[in-house]
């Protein structure tokens, strides 16, 4: 994932701390860069999906202990949609999307 | 057009002869009598006159005929200032003599402009003795118009609104100087054009109700889309120019980040936060989890040079926009790069209210160029008068606050916003409602990684501040459990790395004469990007209000232009900044990048051999 490069617009901008993005500078100068899809994940996973990566990875490691709502998204995307997520658990689909 | 004044200049009346036109006369409800100074009139001239008035009665409500009791004389005049074609006096209206020449000759654009400014001087004298006082001095209208109350005054108050800034896409520019002329015009447009209706959607039903609907108001109109166009300004692969049906929206939460010790976000950020169902989904409390079709309303300072300086934050010198975002992307900005939590209060508001809510932001959206100043029109302003104006009920829930917290507070005062979703840490964590930052668990995590692999550092920071080829041997020794502690520590000391190379930058560049190249770059960049927060750039000249079915053909052409142009920028500003960095600090991000490319291959191996469930 590569980090937006709007970041680097708002430091050259003078806007002291990046903090200072999304609550007052114009970061918004759009345009593209974090599709948060890595270039070597397989093809026609969801974004919802891609987006819980970080939510897995925080689950794996702690064992299930942080739980965020974008893995509780994926998870449930995975159910309704993937016949193959229906019998697997929660820690087992956040390692599947941990692979990806 | 530009039809007139309604300066309530008392002008002399001579003892022209006069003729009492009995146009509405014998008509059954008590009517509009007007009396025209026929003094140097030709006969055709009169005649002519004579069909105006005729036409303009057929525009005009009954309520509107019923409320101008007095006679009204009507004079054309070759007095008045050039470019102003009427004006409305005592029980008077004057019209401009030229116009009734060219009428008269036949020109039809003459006629219909006569007709408008006979219809503009009408509706400042009906808005002066109008039942129920005159609109232009109800707080509702001027909500609605653009003269906004202010956070720290009582919400119906007239003191305190000084300037309209909804400047873009306005039919005409007169409307904005002061209320009594933004009623005229817009009642000279509610009365003649069929799609007003559709443009102008909350104003029209103010004045319908207030007036009956227009009899006769001709062309485009009804039905209006039901859904609203807007700029998306994610940075995904959404669509440049995507629709929000807001029968689509669950619910709208009060979005507030959390504050940092930077000046700019002490008192954090305050945003809105739709809960858009995702295609299929029946509106209810399962829409709550379709995340990635969730967005967030949030005002933004937009700055479009490089220069940025707190005086001119303070001093109200940087616009102040509305802009749409992806939640997801939002989300990301917050809790990864800034380290920083959101809280997702929901609002209790009825569909009917978050259809109000989501029609003035497309208002704003579409027409709204403020002023952003630091204490006084912040985003925690500009969301408390969003609400303000958007929903009437909450008008006189005192909810003005110059602080994010003050506004949720309030909200939570007034039994609007239902914080007791907060009551189950864990749950709101799941739910979504509580989006939390990393850092706390940094620690935590690299314990993990610690016991696994028996790393020498006891401290996450230590660990981080390695080299990325120290931390490298470990890597390949991971178990899932550490590696997935690893990827996201990682992945944050990327994250660090990037925000000091831009700091350096920053120092380097900003205070020196050196302008590289690539700072152009970037200043285009902004520039560039400036229609996501000001989408009436896309439209210029076309049309007012919200954009109709043609003008939204348009926009979608234009802004997938637009959008192509800002990804070959972005691209550029990535290139350009890399050449501006020192080989240390390419080194740097480029042994980070290795250590994590590395741990996605020793993550997706274990799975593989632990023979784990594989998604399509």
């Amino acid at each position: 994932m590569k980090t937006p490069a709007i970041l680097l617009s708002i430091a050259l901008l003078g806007v002291a701390p990046a903090a200072f993005a999304s609550s007052f500078a114009g970061t918004s100068a759009g345009g593209s860069s974090a599709s948060s899809a890595s270039s070597d994940s397989s093809s026609g996973n969801d974004k919802v999906v891609l987006a819980a990566r970080d939510d897995a990875a925080s689950f794996v490691a702690s064992d299930g202990a942080i739980r965020g709502a974008q893995l509780e998204a994926a998870l449930r995307h995975l159910r309704e949609h993937v016949p193959q997520a229906r019998q697997a658990s929660d820690i087992e689909l956040a390692k599947a999307i941990l692979a990806l | 057009m530009n039809t007139g004044c309604g300066r309530d200049r008392w002008v002399r009346f001579a003892a022209w002869p006069l003729l009492i036109l009995g146009l509405w006369a014998g008509q059954a409800r008590a009517a509009l009598q007007v009396q025209l100074d026929e003094a140097g009139l030709a006969p055709p001239e009169i005649v002519a006159t004579r069909q105006l008035l005729e036409q303009a009665r057929t525009h005009l409500p009954d309520a509107m005929q019923a409320a101008l009791e007095q006679p009204i004389r009507l004079r054309w005049s070759d007095t008045l200032d050039a470019g102003v074609a009427g004006h409305a006096g005592r029980n008077e209206i004057l019209l401009d003599r030229e116009l009734l020449t060219a009428i008269a000759a036949g020109d039809a654009a003459a006629r219909q402009r006569a007709l408008a400014t006979l219809l503009h001087e009408l509706a400042h004298l009906y808005d002066r003795v109008a039942p129920g006082g005159p609109m232009s001095r109800d707080p509702r209208l001027l909500d609605l118009a653009g003269w906004q109350v202010r956070a720290t005054r009582i919400g119906t108050q007239l003191a305190g609104r000084r300037e309209n800034r909804f400047v873009d896409r306005s039919p005409d520019r007169y409307e904005l100087s002061k209320p009594a002329e933004f009623v005229a015009v817009n009642l000279e447009y509610f009365l003649l054009d069929g799609s007003y209706a559709c443009r102008r959607p909350a104003l029209h039903r103010y004045f319908a109700q207030r007036l009956g609907a227009p009899p006769a108001a001709a062309g485009e109109g009804a039905p209006c889309a039901r859904d609203f166009v807007y700029a998306d300004a994610g940075d995904g692969d959404a669509q440049a120019l995507a629709a929000l049906d807001p029968r689509r929206v669950y619910a709208v939460d009060y979005l507030l980040a959390d504050s940092n010790d930077q000046v700019m976000s002490r008192w954090g950020h305050s945003m809105l936060r739709l809960v858009v169902c995702a295609p299929g989904r029946v509106p209810g409390p399962d829409c709550r989890l379709d995340l990635s079709h969730h967005l967030v309303l949030s005002f933004r300072a937009f700055v479009g040079d490089v220069q940025l300086s707190s005086w001119r934050g303070l001093t109200g010198r940087y616009p102040s926009r509305l802009f749409v975002l992806p939640l997801t992307q939002v989300v990301d900005e917050y809790t990864k790069v800034e380290l920083r939590g959101l809280r997702s209060t929901p609002l209790r508001l009825t569909p009917d209210e978050i259809a109000g809510l989501l029609e003035r932001a497309a208002q704003l959206h579409w027409s709204y160029d403020g002023r952003y100043y630091f204490l006084s029109n912040n985003c925690a302003v500009e969301t408390y008068k969003l609400l303000h104006d958007g929903v009437p009920r909450l008008a006189t829930a005192d909810l003005g606050s110059i602080t994010p917290t003050g506004v949720l507070r309030r909200l939570e005062r007034a039994g609007v916003a239902d914080n007791s979703v907060f009551d189950d840490p864990a749950e709101a964590l799941r739910l979504g409602y509580h989006f939390e930052s990393l850092r706390p668990h940094f620690q935590q995590l690299f314990d993990v990684a610690r016991s696994q692999l028996a790393l020498p550092q006891a401290r996450v920071e230590d660990w981080m501040a390695l080299d990325p080829a120290q931390r490298r041997p470990w890597i390949v020794r991971t178990d899932l459990r550490s590696g997935a502690a690893l990827l996201l520590l990682e992945q944050a000391a990327q994250r660090r790395q990037r925000l000091q190379v831009q700091e350096a930058l920053k120092r380097k560049y900003l205070g020196s004469d050196e302008h590289p190249a690539e700072v152009a770059v970037l200043e285009s960049l902004l520039q560039q990007g400036a229609y996501l927060g000001r989408p009436a750039q896309l439209l210029e000249g076309t049309g007012y209000g919200l954009p109709q079915a043609r003008e939204r053909e348009q926009l979608a052409d234009e802004g997938e232009q637009r959008r192509a142009r800002l990804k070959q920028l972005h691209a550029d500003v990535e290139a350009g900044a890399r050449e501006l960095m020192t080989p240390t600090q390419r080194a740097l991000l480029d042994g980070i990048a290795a250590n994590r490319d590395l741990l996605g291959q020793r993550l997706r191996e274990l799975h593989a051999e632990e023979g784990g469930v594989r998604l399509p």
